[in-house]
């Protein structure tokens, strides 16, 4: 994972948040703009309630006063806009409708800020999922052999839901915060300077505070983390290994283990408890001290002559506005660098490279001619495949015999270009695979690998996944050639039947077999089965390989087919069997042939023999089974 | 999975009953709950007392002065500055009496749980998946705790502000508090509608969510076979398809969150005009101050916060149901095996025999695995069970261990019914081994020792010689001492076979279980275990399920086992000479053993 282009992270994150945001970004604008004018609005409430109580109501007490204070234009604007103080008073009715209406068309705007910002974000995450999907389809298998599912599954869901919560959350509300003390302040400053100054005063502390006390605190969250972590593996230890724990009677033990991992993490649970309850009070009672301040300085003022009450509680109304907002930045703050964390292990997926394609695709083969030549692969010091030659002709089966890790399995990566052989060439037809796309040599072979994987899908569905197109009745044929139609039907559902996680548990030789009906309605010209039969026994596997020659035979014989397995039964019959060892091959031939010569082919042929020595030994003490072995009979 | 999105799919009413038995778990916290509610009465007071203040300057300010006295406004600054802190306060118990009904409700309900699972029979684990279980104890608890706590106390303190509220206003001038109050049945209708809306938004969300992850695991467990079938383009507009639809489900729920707020705030707006207008009016008529006027117009505004804060919660506590019904569910699921009063601690403290007589089993009623089933052994027999999988000789074996009971019948140790004996009497007698060597994180001797907590270092090492499983032990870093990793992924299969073989012949039972014990050892080691085998269950009872001739070649009795019923019988010289089934399957694996012997001597 570590690549030395990682030098500048940050950099790199902060790069693919903005580069992510791209074709949503004018939504953005226009739940900034939304936001902004709503921001704004929201200081028209106070504002005409304050006008209305100063210049309305409290003027025919307060007249001299208030008149003669030029702090007060602002009200004064409003009342007069709304026809003046006398009729504001004789009609008062028309401000209440006008504070209502300004905070109406505020929500609205609001509404449409959340819309947009929703939208936006959303429309960012759903872009982020498929891509990342689609860029997993398309990382080499070498990649995925050695990356833990688990791991992987937690970048694309967890990660991006953090992701997705800084631009639906995050970004939207500093940006909130901002506009709302940036509108503020001018409002501020144009009602009282002094009491702006004031107003503003606390707040760098506030925010230092909760950024201060959030790096301090990732510690406790970190340990806390490690105890839910540690709790959930002992749970999950516990109940997968429940046949043990009962095997042994081991239960109290269980309970004292648990109760351990249970009471550290409700331990460390209370204690982040404890140290949040100081945060929050503490930071409450920096925005309060911030609220009080500016009551006590207005009501000097106040006092003093030199604003009008009004003024004041407009004020006070303002920076109740934008100080609750501006306290949670802190948090939001920290939240970001959780964000940055998911960007970059995002982007550590990103950063791999995916398989390489060639612009030139393989043009569809009528017949399986497979050619290798010389072909040759390294991996670190040993040999994994060395100097392999052999030719498949169309209608004929060529079968790879050898002990597991000898190189067979390889052969089929290679063929399937899931891995680049270092030396040698493979054609298909006429064409060496490695200047063609990997798709277009792939939909010209159908192969079925050693652990066929099945999706949550129903049977027709799966087997479908061979040919998109395939009727019902053509799954069914092939069904019937891979001897699984009579398992299916015996389900309730038949092939309607859901496999998988949330359906029926089959056993693995119907995995196995509905793995090869799926490869048959491929119709491609070659057919690979590496070790596709081994959880299907000896006599449902004569019936396939049958059913696979009277197929084969039914289609002008021109498809050609590769056979890896280590019965013999099934191996005998080919048409050229190579012997495979440390990625070599050792032996090659018929079966007649290569019984004529010593090697590792004629020696798995004669324990044959020894079977029928063994069991003649049987046959000859039969007579002397003990009465009492029998004595437990009923 | 699919029982899990069932039970979701549940819209259900708010089901009182269920709750109560939740609440339970809050009762010995009974003092922090009772905590809670005073510290919520305070805020509530204090929430209730800030208008006053404000409205009480505003008199001060406006009143013409006829001393001409200078304005007094310290008191009230003191009075502010005072319910400051005392809020401040507040918030800070608040958060630590929660925070301890949270954390130790949570921890309660999970130590219940899993001493509930303790105790369930296996056959309630054989029809959940071990995710869907750990899903119960992790974020179905968190979810409850988290609702007992923070839940509770913002619907005691949402009712008890707008209580609050209405009380001083009534006090005030109970004119204008009619008026202004007419916004809370529209507030409560605003509420509820949106609540419901919420709660089938954000379950249609969580839905589609599960499905994207599930989607995702399968795309890349799946990789290999998308990429030979060349699926990737169909793979991916099958995944946007759930991404489109995962974008409209959580685009309307943000937006009704972003209509919900505003609507409220519009409500309250309509409370602050009615209060402006009428109470205008009556300031002008000199009937009410402007204090009191300006106390009523910021109690309109305050309204929306409880509003809001109570539609969420709800939301919150019915979307938490679910949860509530599946902890309820586990903790309420019945126990069929354990010890009833009847049971006696036999005098005898060895098994000399074990009788199955007439002994059927269904896991589903009408499903029946195990067919009239008669066995006798005695002390010093092995019972070797062969025949293909899901036949049934699994289940035999864990009836003898009363894993499972017989549907009819009656399993006889000593002569005794064991339902009349106690389950730990029986179960400490027994040795299980199975093929899947479940290991524990922690070092091998942990795991070797787990099979007899007293055990000494030189037993532990005397049992794994035993077992062969020192071979590959001394060449381990560290050696008994090495870690096994998370269920024992550092060890092979064969590796972790050996030392759960160990682990059992360190507990020296007197019954001894193996079901495909060795499978996984390769030939040639298990041979050599086998030696090791037959001198443990020397003396001893043992069923051995396994497919290895040298383990079923020695037995007493092979029963060969086939769709719940006993087909063959005998010992091997008998099978093989009948040249049945057994000799079938005898012949199969004699040439794969030797196959694999010679792949791997290559």
């Amino acid at each position: 994972m570590t690549t030395p282009s990682i030098a500048k992270p940050s950099d790199k994150k902060a790069a693919l948040l903005w580069s992510l945001s791209k074709g949503h970004r004018k939504l953005y604008l226009f739940s900034g703009l939304a936001m902004v004018a709503g921001s704004l609005l929201s200081y028209g409430q106070p504002l005409i309630v304050g006008a209305a109580l100063d210049y309305a109501l409290s003027a025919q007490i307060l007249s001299e006063q208030t008149n003669t204070q030029k702090e007060s234009r602002l009200s004064l604007l409003v009342v007069n806009l709304m026809g003046g103080p006398d009729f504001v008073r004789s009609n008062l009715y028309l401000a209440a409708l006008a504070a209502l209406g300004i905070t109406v068309v505020s929500g609205v705007l609001i509404y449409l800020k959340s819309k947009y910002a929703a939208i936006a974000s959303e429309g960012i995450a759903k872009d982020l999922r498929d891509k990342l999907f689609d860029h997993l389809q398309h990382l080499p298998c070498a990649y995925h052999d050695k990356a833990q599912t688990g791991d992987l599954v937690q970048r694309a869901t967890s990660d991006v839901d953090t992701v997705r919560l800084f631009y639906s959350d995050q970004i939207v509300e500093v940006a909130r915060a901002i506009t709302l003390l940036l509108a503020a302040i001018p409002v501020l400053i144009y009602l009282d300077p002094i009491l702006a100054m004031v107003a503003v005063s606390v707040l760098p502390l506030i925010v230092l505070f909760a950024l201060i006390f959030f790096w301090k605190v990732q510690g406790a969250f970190k340990k806390l983390d490690e105890a839910e972590g540690q709790m959930t593996a002992t749970l999950q230890e516990n109940l997968t290994g429940v046949r043990v724990v009962r095997a042994f009677a081991r239960q109290a033990f269980e309970e004292e283990r648990f109760a351990r991992a249970n009471t550290l993490h409700r331990t460390l649970n209370w204690k982040l408890f404890k140290i949040m309850a100081v945060y929050w009070s503490v930071s409450d009672l920096l925005c309060f001290l911030q609220m009080a301040l500016v009551l006590i300085v207005g009501a000097v003022r106040v006092e003093s002559g030199a604003i009008s009450v009004g003024t004041m509680v407009s004020c006070l109304f303002a920076a109740g506005l934008y100080i609750w907002p501006v306290r949670q930045m802190g948090r939001i703050l920290t939240e970001l660098g959780k964000a940055m964390v998911a960007a970059g292990r995002i982007n550590e997926v990103f950063e791999q490279p995916r398989e390489t394609t060639a612009a030139m695709d393989l043009p569809a083969l009528q017949t399986g001619r497979l050619t290798f030549q010389n072909v040759s692969i390294r991996r670190g010091e040993t040999d994994v495949l060395s100097d392999v030659s052999f030719e498949l002709l169309p209608g004929k089966t060529v079968a790879l015999l050898g002990p597991s890790g000898s190189g067979k399995s390889t052969v089929v990566q290679i063929l399937l270009r899931l891995l680049d052989p270092d030396s040698g060439r493979v054609l298909l037809g006429e064409t060496d695979i490695q200047t063609v796309s990997r798709k277009s040599v792939r939909a010209n072979v159908a192969a079925v690998l050693q652990e066929p994987f099945l999706f949550s899908k129903t049977v027709n569905q799966n087997i479908k996944l061979g040919r998109h197109s395939a009727t019902d009745q053509e799954a069914i044929e092939v069904a019937q050639a891979a001897v699984v139609h009579d398992s299916i039907v015996r389900f309730d559902k038949q092939y309607e039947t859901m496999v998988g996680e949330r359906g029926v548990t089959l056993s693995g030789g119907q995995r196995q077999r509905l793995a090869i009906a799926r490869a048959l309605l491929r119709e491609a010209p070659i057919l690979v089965l590496d070790d596709a039969l081994s959880a299907v026994d000896t006599h449902t596997e004569a019936s396939i390989i049958e059913a696979l020659r009277s197929r084969r035979d039914h289609n002008d014989g021109a498809q050609s087919t590769l056979l890896i397995a280590h019965r013999l039964s099934t191996l005998r019959h080919a048409d050229e069997i190579l012997v495979f060892d440390h990625g070599r091959i050792v032996q090659r031939g018929t079966h007649e042939s290569l019984l004529a010569e010593p090697g590792m082919y004629k020696k798995l042929w004669s324990i044959q023999s020894e079977l029928e020595e063994d069991l003649e030994r049987e046959t000859e003490h039969a007579g002397v089974s003990s009465a009492a072995e029998l004595a437990v009979l009923p | 999975m699919s029982s899990e999105l069932d039970e979701d799919q549940k819209t259900g009413r708010f089901d009182r009953a269920l709750w109560l038995k939740i609440f339970r778990f809050i009762l010995p916290y009974k003092r922090s709950a009772i905590g809670l509610c005073i510290t919520a009465a305070v805020v509530v007071g204090c929430d209730v007392a800030i208008p006053l203040f404000t409205g009480m300057i505003v008199d001060a300010v406006t009143t013409p002065n006829p001393d001409g006295k200078a304005l007094v406004l310290w008191p009230y600054l003191l009075g502010y500055v005072g319910t400051f802190v005392v809020l401040c306060v507040c918030i800070w118990s608040f958060i630590m009496l929660a925070g301890v009904i949270n954390s130790h409700v949570s921890a309660d309900i999970r130590t219940a749980a899993f001493s509930k699972l303790q105790k369930l029979q296996l056959a309630y684990y054989d029809r959940r998946a071990v995710g869907w279980l750990m899903a119960r104890l992790t974020s179905d608890c968190n979810t409850l705790s988290r609702v007992l706590a923070w839940g509770t106390l913002d619907i005691v303190w949402g009712t008890m502000v707008i209580i609050g509220v209405s009380i001083s206003m009534f006090i005030l001038d109970w004119r204008l508090a009619l008026l202004v109050l007419t916004i809370v049945p529209l507030l409560v209708l605003l509420a509820r509608s949106f609540q419901l809306k919420l709660l089938i938004s954000s379950r249609q969300m969580k839905k589609t969510n599960s499905l994207i992850t599930a989607s995702f695991n399968e795309g890349i467990s799946g990789v290999r076979t998308t990429k030979t079938m060349v699926r990737e383009g169909q793979n991916l507009a099958e995944f946007q398809e759930l991404t489109g639809r995962m974008f409209g489900s959580s685009v309307r729920n943000q937006m009704l969150h972003a209509i919900f707020i505003p609507a409220v705030t519009s409500v309250c707006a309509i409370g602050v005009a009615l209060a402006l207008w009428r109470g205008g009016v009556l300031v002008l008529a000199g009937e009410v101050s402007l204090g009191k006027l300006v106390t009523f117009l910021q109690y309109a505004g305050f309204l929306a916060g409880p509003a809001q804060e109570l539609a969420n919660t709800l939301t919150m506590i019915q979307n938490a149901q679910a949860s509530a019904e599946r902890v309820q569910g586990l903790l309420d699921e019945p126990v069929t095996i354990q010890d009833d009063e009847s049971v006696l601690e036999p005098a005898q403290a060895k098994i000399d025999t074990i009788e199955f007589k007439d002994v059927e089993f269904e896991y589903l009623p009408g499903q029946i695995v195990l067919h009239t089933f008669n066995l006798t052994v005695k002390s010093g027999q092995t019972i070797a069970l062969v025949g293909a999988t899901g036949g049934g000789k699994s289940t035999i074996v864990s009836l003898a261990s009363r894993f499972y009971q017989p549907t009819r019948g009656q399993v006889l140790v000593n002569g005794i019914d064991y339902t009349s004996l106690p389950l730990l009497w029986l179960q400490q007698r027994m040795g299980i081994v199975l093929q899947q060597p479940h290991l524990f994180s922690g070092t091998i001797r942990e795991n070797i020792r787990y099979g007899k907590l007293d055990a000494t270092d030189q037993q532990i090492e005397a049992a794994a010689r035993l077992t062969n499983a020192t071979t590959f032990i001394d060449t381990l870093v560290g050696k008994f001492d090495a870690k096994v990793g998370e269920g024992g992924n550092q060890l092979s299969t064969g590796q972790k076979q050996l030392i759960a073989l160990a682990r059992a012949v360190v507990a020296d039972p007197q019954v001894f279980i193996m079901d495909e014990a060795t499978s996984s050892v390769d030939t040639q080691a298990e041979r050599d275990i086998q030696i090791a085998v037959d001198r443990v269950l020397k003396g001893r009872i043992s069923f051995v399920i396994a497919h290895r001739l040298s383990t079923i070649r020695g037995a007493d009795v092979i029963l060969v086992i086939d769709q719940g019923k006993v087909v063959e019988r005998g010992n091997h010289h008998d099978l093989i000479n009948r040249r049945g089934r057994y000799f079938e399957l005898y012949t199969n694996q004699f040439t794969q053993e030797r196959e694999e012997v010679l792949m791997h001597s290559s």
